[in-house]
């Protein structure tokens, strides 16, 4: 038989395939259990509540706070700017938007972890990502920014230093108590930016390209 | 798995080398299918020689069944795959003086290198001209910034404003390509030309 009429068949064959079958809208990107362990074990999921106070002095728009916890305790008392998606509602379609984007960084948070963590482990095992969960909860968000501890005078100036922005931050979000800012580091410097580890954002984006 | 890069299995890095791979890979295929030939590339236009239409048809078909087949298998998240923005009046206006200047110059710009590689001068001027008109887009940018810039529209695609599921849209587009091909061949024996 004549080769293109083969190939015209074969290719026409392979479309009716394709035409055929259901378009594919599972999402191929999940992650699987033994790399979501991985996660886990390094608390990759968990963000400094230090660094959320800052980014919210700052009026960044870049996060996003979600309070997984019931609407009853989100109307009673929530953090500034943040959304209410109930840990029972958050695989609903309607907000896959929020959840499932590239630009914000998303902070889950409960009164402990234990809710915010359930909630990034089911949206990260659907593969989305820039979700976070406020470490240690609102409680301790509470102890430390609301009304942080004063560290004894001999303590490190990271210690003192901290202590300062959290009393700034808890002032300024209007959390915080309204003892005066310490003077007490040793050095006096920079006493707004203690050594938090920064978390890696990662950032899917499609790679431009074209001919002609 | 795929798209490689965005899904961070490859760097950045690695992906602009496989680029350069395929890149050259291209550049080869276009050279070996006589796309270097301004003569072959005009007998588009006079129906004596329809080889840019099959190949490039034939390359559409192959890589959006390829595509299509790895979503099913899972293989690549389509979502993820970059889609040129429309901006529509300028795809109108450059797809003129694009059609324009390869009547004229009997190249586009891919294969204007690939004949400028193997030395043929029609295409080292084609060449030149290709980077006058960038310099004219460059310098002159403020006057047609809002045209350029007119139109968004977004990435819409073709099945998606029919209503149509990818699948379907494809193999409407595999018959029309395999009905041409059969047209193309025709019109060149009904157009033929000995030597060029």
């Amino acid at each position: 038989m004549n080769p293109r009429v083969i190939l015209s068949t074969a290719i026409i064959g392979l479309g009716l395939i394709i035409a055929a079958v259901p378009q594919n809208t599972t999402r191929p990107y999940k992650v699987d259990a033994s790399q979501l362990l991985v996660e886990i074990k390094n608390g990759q999921q968990f963000i400094n509540p230090e660094e959320v106070a800052d980014m919210l002095v700052q009026n960044d728009p870049s996060i996003q706070l979600i309070d997984v916890r019931n609407p009853d305790e989100f109307n009673s008392f929530s953090l500034p700017g943040a959304i209410n998606i109930p840990l029972e509602s958050i695989l609903l379609k309607d907000f896959e938007d929020i959840l499932n984007q590239d630009t914000k960084t998303n902070v889950f948070y409960s009164n402990g972890t234990l809710q915010a963590n359930e909630a990034w482990m089911l949206t990260r095992q659907i593969g989305f990502k820039n979700n976070y969960v406020l470490m240690g909860g609102l409680n301790y968000w509470v102890e430390s920014i609301a009304n942080p501890q004063k560290p004894s005078n001999s303590s490190a100036n990271e210690e003192l230093a901290r202590y300062n922005f959290r009393l700034a931050a808890g002032s300024a979000l209007g959390t915080g108590s309204s003892e005066g800012i310490s003077t007490e580091t040793k050095t006096n410097t920079s006493p707004l930016t203690p050594a938090i580890p920064k978390i890696e954002k990662k950032k899917k984006k499609p790679v431009a390209g074209g001919c002609s | 798995m795929g798209p490689l890069a965005p899904n961070e299995i490859i760097t950045e890095n690695t992906n602009l080398f496989l680029a350069f791979i395929v890149g050259i890979g291209f550049g080869f295929i276009l050279e070996q299918a006589g796309f270097s030939s301004s003569r072959k590339l005009a007998g588009v236009f006079y129906g004596y020689d329809m080889v840019v239409l099959k190949v490039f048809f034939t390359g559409a078909i192959t890589a959006m069944l390829g595509l299509l087949f790895f979503s099913l298998f899972g293989w690549i998240d389509l979502d993820l795959v970059y889609v040129n923005e429309t901006y529509l009046y300028s795809a109108i206006v450059g797809g003129v003086i694009m059609g324009l200047g390869f009547i004229l110059g009997g190249f586009c710009p891919g294969t204007s290198f690939c004949g400028a590689a193997i030395g043929k001068i029609d295409a080292m001027l084609f060449v030149v001209g290709l980077f006058i008109g960038v310099l004219i887009f460059q310098e002159g940018y403020p006057l047609w910034e809002g045209l350029f810039k007119a139109e968004y529209m977004g990435t819409p695609r073709v099945s998606e404003s029919l209503g149509l599921s990818y699948g379907l849209f494809a193999l409407m587009l595999i018959v029309v390509a395999v009905g041409m091909f059969w047209v193309a061949e025709w019109a060149e024996k009904k157009f033929p030309r000995e030597e060029y």
